[in-house]
């Protein structure tokens, strides 16, 4: 049976001290409902991160990287899966209410979902910049969890998003010893996304952000972004391309780069649904949601399934 | 002047090469080596079997043991030939006690060999499967009935 605390006090000094909660403790509704609120929105952001993925099968240059593209919208697809089956655990909503929340635009993904994909160039830079935002985010998480579900999932999630990390850096160095119009589509991809990348880690963390008070994530928004810009801009500034950050500081003695001011107006449009490119994804994973419907019709109604085992 | 390496050396190279998808579990614990053979002008050729032939991983793991191969034998290094084996086929029965282990610890997989229900890595009660497939062709999703953990579980 699970775990009961007698108040909100004696439930943080469990977390403070370590504790793991597991999905039959009596948590207090309101962390119950930040871990699912947060839980919620990676599965919803591996979910139309892999649609995306899977538009680019066909267009992808050449088989190893079309193969791994495959894998990798099977990668995604599956940690949304894995995902919601440990949301739903935690009784708040069930899968079909999150899938159809997700479909009329009623909860969030992850911002650099609601920009359009245009070139291959594009793809390398989200594959390159953006994945590696996501995984820093995710590592933040893992470091400390106090959902011990989640926990051991984002363990697993981690291991494959460093594969992937790892293919986004051979496709980048690639393009960047390429030809002169690969360079330019480059950079230009680089002008996109850059911004968006940098918005996913989110504003400065609050010193009251109940997600670090209640261990849930163990770094500051603004430290994993201050990271991802001193890897990043050094590294992409070596390979001849430019940073489209005109405050971007570099301290020669310390070694260290800082972003200019960040304008957070476009990462509040995406969470309002108002991105360049929000309605056309969230229409387009409505389109396929109502498109597979006889897949599950099939497999509800399968002789095994129709038994008794959950559908 | 360059010695020869011992096939022994080479195996223990090829050893710490760990899976991508798996760091801290070795690809000669999963099963992924087939053969080594050193010839006798130094020249090495490692046989290793893919568990999926689509895997989008296998050009990276040849790369990483081209790499741990080429490091042994001295100044020089030995040549190198990786080779993906057509045969024989990759089974659950290639992993080693240590990969089945790190994976129920580590990372929450079971690995289903034979029939019957896969236990929970958790707390060992019986899984139902959920998915036929998970994140990768590899693996399956399966629910815990006891403790409800999701589960994915490895199968040839």
């Amino acid at each position: 049976m699970g775990r009961t605390w007698a108040s909100m006090d004696e439930f943080e000094a469990f977390l403070d001290d370590g504790g793991t909660v597991e999905v039959d403790d009596e948590m207090p509704d309101d962390y119950r409902q930040a871990v699912f609120a947060f839980i919620e929105m990676h599965a919803n952001s591996e979910l139309m991160g892999g649609l995306t993925e899977r538009d680019w099968i066909p267009r992808t240059p050449g088989l190893r990287h079309k193969m791994a593209v495959l894998a990798k919208t099977q990668d995604e697809i599956g940690h949304g899966h894995l995902l919601y089956m440990v949301a739903a655990d935690m009784g708040l909503k069930t899968r079909r209410e999150m899938l159809e929340d997700l479909f009329a635009g009623r909860s969030k993904f992850h911002n650099v979902f609601h920009y359009r994909a245009a070139t291959w160039g594009d793809q390398v830079a989200i594959s390159f910049l953006v994945d590696a935002a996501a995984l820093a985010s995710q590592q933040a998480v893992f470091k400390n969890c106090s959902y011990g579900p989640y926990r051991r999932i984002l363990k697993r999630i981690i291991a494959e998003e460093g594969f992937h990390m790892r293919m986004g850096e051979e496709r980048m160095m690639l393009i960047a010893e390429g030809t002169d119009f690969q360079q330019v589509m480059f950079q230009q991809s680089l002008n996109n996304w850059w911004w968006p990348a940098l918005q996913l880690f989110g504003p400065d963390s609050k010193p009251d952000d109940v997600l670090l008070r209640w261990h849930i994530k163990s770094e500051r928004n603004e430290v994993l972004r201050a990271r991802w810009v001193q890897k990043f801009a050094p590294m992409l500034i070596s390979y001849g391309f430019t940073i489209p950050d005109p405050g971007l500081v570099h301290d020669a003695e310390a070694d260290t780069w800082t972003a200019g001011p960040i304008d957070w107006e476009p990462l509040k449009r995406t969470l309002a649904m108002g991105g360049p490119d929000s309605a056309r994804r969230i229409g387009e994973a409505a389109a396929n949601w109502a498109d597979t419907r006889w897949v599950r019709e099939a497999m509800d109604n399968a002789p095994d399934r129709a038994a008794g085992a959950p559908a | 002047m360059t010695s020869i390496p011992t096939v022994e050396a080479v195996r223990a190279a090829v050893a710490t090469v760990d899976d991508p998808e798996y760091p801290g579990i070795s690809i000669v614990d999963l099963g992924l080596l087939e053969s080594v053979e050193v010839r006798p002008d130094g020249d090495v050729v490692v046989g290793l079997v893919p568990t999926f032939s689509g895997c989008p991983a296998l050009a990276m793991i040849a790369e990483d043991v081209h790499a741990a191969v080429a490091a042994v034998g001295g100044v020089t290094g030995p040549r190198v030939d990786i080779r993906w084996l057509s045969g024989p086929v990759w089974t659950v029965e290639r992993l080693t006690g240590t990969a089945r282990r790190t994976m129920a610890e580590e990372f929450t997989v079971a690995v289903r060999i034979g029939a019957g229900p896969v236990p929970c890595p958790r707390c060992g009660g019986d899984t139902a499967e959920e998915s036929m497939f998970g994140p990768s062709r590899c693996r399956a999703v399966h629910v815990c009935h006891s403790c409800t953990e999701v589960v994915e579980v490895m199968r040839a």
